[in-house]
Parts: structure tokens; C-alpha cells; sequence
């Protein structure tokens, strides 16, 4: 008697598993074999986690955006005003938009490192040329993201920025007049501008990168990680490890110190309110944000057509770049041969974002 | 069973605590630290979503900024009575070179005005002294450490505001009680006639 009461007592227990598994027919081993995708050991170092840093802060981005969102309005009239709103009046606004603002700085610094790390180690060889022409347009997408972003508050550093930015699409040959008409929304910066420049930073771009890190992370799947081997590594150690729960506990540390890192530096240097757009003054010194510091530099160097192309052709050959490594390799015997070009690329990019740095024009 | 192989399945049993033991303290340890980071960060989101309320405070229109001479003060009473002195104590054009403070000498209540000629606020009643910013530094209020109220100020295209309560700016426009000039010795009628006595 006790015996089936028990059991009527189980069995009610387990209902609404029962009628969750008769609609979603998944058993625990089949969410195990879809999660645990084993890792190559090599990701237990570190610095291998730079590709998942930039996703996470990603997410952070996401987060804070839409908060950032519910208090933002981006019309020239009240633009600056609902910054400065919710960076001085609304509570923990200045936290948020710090958090905001300092993510959008490490996720560049973090998917630029991620590239760096790909293209050192060699990973965008056979077969994974599609997946660095798939990384090339995440890095676009996010510097496309910090310029829109960066144009929103209307301070006068931001909206210069802007007008500076669409005159470099401008003065693409042939299609420059159309691409700024189609940025501002006009000739210049009017009353659809900052619409523009907001459906673009909040719905289309990141809707652009979550397609984007859909595919490069299916084709992830599909190729697997490339796997490195250590001189330090005795033979016998098992070559993979579990995606879960190991690699993802690594990934939530990450996460939890990257939060540490944000909240620390949105408080030791939280965002400010620079002066309002005036459409009339120019500042005496423009500077973009640091990430494009170094193709402001290049503008500055040379003639404007020739910059803007020269530029576009450098973006090329990045996405073309395993394609040509291949050739060269096959060409000139050497295989170090992309590291050295890697090296002179790295070293160029820092000599070129710090002269734009130290000095004012 | 020799004695080795019960020595190993011992050892093997610890080993499985030892691990399980450390897997429960990894998880509980991140969990916990997740909680707190992310539970901190929700309540602060949450939060920033209530909108702040509106402004308790608003700007009240006192008169043209050119109206107000250097070194002249006037008398401002707002709707709900108060009286405020407004003085112009900087040759410049911006909010810096006015100041607004109460014109009630916290002391006993009588009406203190700007003396430019001595750079203080003086109460006649019982000679309260009271620095340019309105801090007391002489007489009952100067050893009471009293100072008199200031009222935010600004100049927003050449006119005189200063900020007071949101309720006493729906009750309508203030007024001014005393046209601006310069007082003090040789222009105030008290202290003129203190003088002459002395």
C-alpha cells in the first residue's frame, strides 16, 4: 500500500518532465553529445581564449546598449542632452556607459589580438581560409560598430568625427558621393543623421556580427579547433578535453574578471560629457577613437583618393591574405616567410596609432 | 588480496574524494562568485531602468544680466517669500561674477547687503560680517559658524537666473523688492547715521 503511494508520488513528480520529453524528445545523452565537443588541449592556455573574450564582450555590449537604449534619443535636438542624462542624472548611467564605452575598446583590442594569435600560429591555412574572410568581416563590423557608436553622444570630438568619416567615404572614386549620401542621409549632417548612424550601431550591425559569429563558429565546429602541439608536453597526455563543463568553467572565469576589469575601469575613468556638436566650430584638434588612429595617420600621410584607395587595398590583401601566404610559400620555399610580413604589419600599425597618439595634428 | 592491492584501491578511493571534493568547491566557488557578480550588476540594471525622478529644483528668471552694475546688489523675493540678495562681484559677463544668497541673516533674521567698498555682506542689526561667498566670519554669525544660504545661479542669454524649488516656480515670477545699487557705507542710510552719531 505504502509501496504505491510512493510510486503515485514519483510518478506526479515526474509529470512535468514526462510532458516536457514527450513535446522536446532530447535525452540527457543527446544534450552531452551536442555539448561536449572535445577542445584541443592547447585551449587550456589562456591566451587561447581570445576569440571567446570578444564574443562575451559582446554579450556585455549587447546588455548595456539596449539599457543605454531605453534613455537614448538620437535626434540632433536631444542627443547630447540624453547622454548627458543618463551619464549625470539616471542611476548607475555612468556606470553602464562606461561599461559600454570601455567594452567597445577591449572587444577591438580582444578580436585584433584574436587575429594576431590566428595569423602567427598560421591557423588560416587549408581549410580555413573561408573562416579568416569570415574573421576579416567581424573585425569590419566591429570597427564599423565603435564609429557608429562613437558618433551618437554629439559632442563635438564625435560629430567632426562623423562629418571626417563621411567625407573619407566620399572620396572613394565612383561610389564615394552615393556612399555618404547613403551614411548622413544627405549631403551633410542633418536631422536624419543620427537616425542613421543609431539604426546602424543598434540593429543592423549587430545583427550583421551575430550572423557572422553563427557561421564562424559552425564552421569552427565543423573543421575543429586547429590543434597545436608544445615541446613541454609529454606524448601520453590525452590530446583533447571536454567543452563541458572544463572549457566552459574557463570561459565563465573569463567572463567574471573580464566584469572585474570593466567595472574598475569605467569607474577609475568614467565617461565624460565633452562640449555639444557645434555644426559651426571645428575643434582645433580632431582625433577619432584609438582603433582608427592608425588609418587617420595614412589619410594624414597621404593625398586623399590615393589614402582612401591605398587603405581599401590593404583591406584586400588581409582578406585574400591565405590565398597569398599559399603562393608565397609555394613561390619563395620559405615558410616563415608570412611571419616576418606579419611582424612588419604588426610593428607598422603601433609606429603609425602612436605618432597619430603623441602628436596633435 | 595483497596487501599492495588494498593499499591501491584506497589510494584510488581518495584520490575520487579528493577530485570530487574539488570539483564541488570549483563549482560552488564560481557559482557563487557569478552570483554575486551578475546578481550586482541585474540589481544595478534594474535600477538604472526607474527612471530618476523628475528635477525637484528649476530656474526662476531674476532680471537682465546688464541690469545689475559691478559692485550693485539687489533684493529678490520669490513667490514664497523668500528674500535673496544678488550681487555682482566680478566685472566679467558669467554666472562666476554674480552671487546669490539669502538676504536673512541667520543670526536673528535681519536684511544683510552687499558692501563692494569692504568685500563682505554686512547685517546692521548686531554688525554680522559675512565673507563674499557669504561664509560668516565676523560678529554673532561669524562665532556661530553660520553662513548665509546660497541659491545656484546663471546667465543664460544675458538674463539672471537662480534655482529654486520646482513648487514655488508653478506659484509664478518673483520680484524685485529693491531696484540695484550700490550699498553700504556712504550710500546706507543706517550706517550713515551710525556713523555720524560715532
Amino acid at each position: 500500500m505504502a509501496g504505491e503511494r510512493a510510486a503515485a508520488a514519483r510518478s506526479a513528480a515526474t509529470a512535468p518532465l514526462r510532458w516536457l520529453h514527450e513535446r522536446l524528445p532530447i535525452s540527457g545523452e543527446d544534450l552531452r553529445e551536442l555539448t561536449n565537443e572535445p577542445v584541443p588541449n592547447h585551449l587550456k592556455r589562456w591566451w587561447f581564449a581570445l576569440g571567446g573574450t570578444p564574443a562575451y564582450l559582446f554579450v556585455v555590449q549587447i546588455v548595456t546598449g539596449i539599457l543605454l537604449a531605453f534613455y537614448y534619443q538620437p535626434a540632433p535636438e536631444t542627443a547630447y542632452e540624453s547622454v548627458r542624462y543618463i551619464t549625470e542624472e539616471a542611476a548607475y548611467g555612468w556606470l553602464l556607459r562606461g561599461i559600454h564605452k570601455w567594452g567597445a575598446t577591449l572587444m577591438i583590442a580582444a578580436v585584433i589580438l584574436h587575429q594576431m594569435r590566428v595569423y602567427f600560429t598560421g591557423a588560416y591555412r587549408k581549410p580555413r581560409e573561408i573562416n579568416w574572410m569570415v574573421g576579416m568581416c567581424l573585425l569590419i563590423s566591429t570597427l564599423m560598430l565603435g564609429f557608429t557608436g562613437y558618433c551618437l553622444v554629439y559632442e563635438q570630438l564625435s560629430y567632426w568625427g562623423a562629418a571626417v568619416g563621411a567625407n573619407i567615404a566620399g572620396s572613394v572614386p565612383l561610389v564615394g558621393d552615393f556612399m555618404k549620401v547613403m551614411l548622413l542621409g544627405g549631403d551633410g549632417f542633418n536631422q536624419h543623421t543620427l537616425p542613421r548612424f543609431f539604426v546602424l550601431h543598434a540593429a543592423v550591425l549587430p545583427t550583421l556580427l551575430i550572423l557572422l559569429i553563427v557561421v564562424h563558429i559552425a564552421i569552427i565546429r565543423v573543421q575543429g579547433v586547429t590543434e597545436f602541439e608544445f615541446a613541454d608536453e609529454p606524448p601520453d597526455k590525452p590530446k583533447t578535453f571536454n567543452f563541458f563543463p572544463e572549457h566552459v568553467m574557463s570561459e565563465l572565469i573569463i567572463g567574471l574578471l573580464l566584469m572585474v576589469v570593466l567595472a574598475a575601469l569605467a569607474t577609475i575613468s568614467p565617461p565624460i560629457m565633452g562640449p555639444r556638436a557645434d555644426p559651426l566650430v571645428t575643434p582645433e584638434v580632431i582625433k577619432p577613437e584609438w582603433f582608427f588612429y592608425v588609418a587617420f595617420r595614412w589619410l594624414k600621410l597621404f593625398p586623399g583618393t590615393f589614402a582612401v584607395l591605398s587603405t581599401g587595398f590593404i583591406v584586400f590583401i588581409m582578406f585574400a591574405w591565405p590565398f597569398i601566404d599559399d603562393w608565397l610559400r609555394r613561390r619563395f620555399k620559405k615558410p616563415e616567410i608570412s611571419v616576418w610580413i606579419g611582424i612588419f604589419g604588426v610593428l607598422s600599425i603601433i609606429v603609425l596609432t602612436l605618432w597619430e597618439a603623441l602628436v596633435a595634428h | 588480496m595483497s596487501e599492495d592491492t588494498v593499499r591501491t584501491r584506497r589510494d584510488d578511493g581518495d584520490e575520487r574524494m579528493v577530485r570530487s571534493r574539488r570539483t564541488l568547491l570549483s563549482v560552488v566557488g564560481v557559482g557563487a562568485a557569478l552570483t554575486a557578480a551578475y546578481g550586482t550588476l541585474a540589481a544595478m540594471m534594474g535600477r538604472f531602468l526607474l527612471p530618476s525622478g523628475p528635477p525637484s529644483t528649476g530656474w526662476m528668471f531674476v532680471t537682465q544680466r546688464d541690469h545689475l552694475g559691478l559692485g550693485e546688489s539687489l533684493l529678490f523675493q520669490t513667490p514664497a517669500g523668500a528674500t535673496v540678495s544678488i550681487a555682482r562681484q566680478g566685472a566679467g559677463t558669467a554666472a562666476e561674477d554674480f552671487i546669490a544668497l539669502s538676504s536673512v541673516c541667520p543670526h536673528l533674521g535681519c536684511q544683510v547687503h552687499w558692501e563692494p567698498q569692504n568685500d563682505r555682506y554686512f547685517c546692521p542689526c548686531h554688525n554680522g560680517v559675512f565673507s563674499p561667498d557669504g561664509t560668516g566670519i565676523g560678529g554673532p554669525p561669524g562665532d556661530a559658524g553660520q553662513s548665509l544660504p546660497r541659491y545656484p545661479l546663471k546667465v543664460e542669454n544675458q538674463l539672471l537666473f537662480i534655482e529654486v524649488d520646482v513648487a514655488e516656480l508653478a506659484q509664478g515670477p518673483g520680484r524685485i523688492l529693491e531696484e540695484p545699487a550700490v550699498r553700504g557705507p556712504g550710500h546706507d542710510p543706517c550706517l550713515d547715521c551710525r556713523q555720524v552719531s560715532a
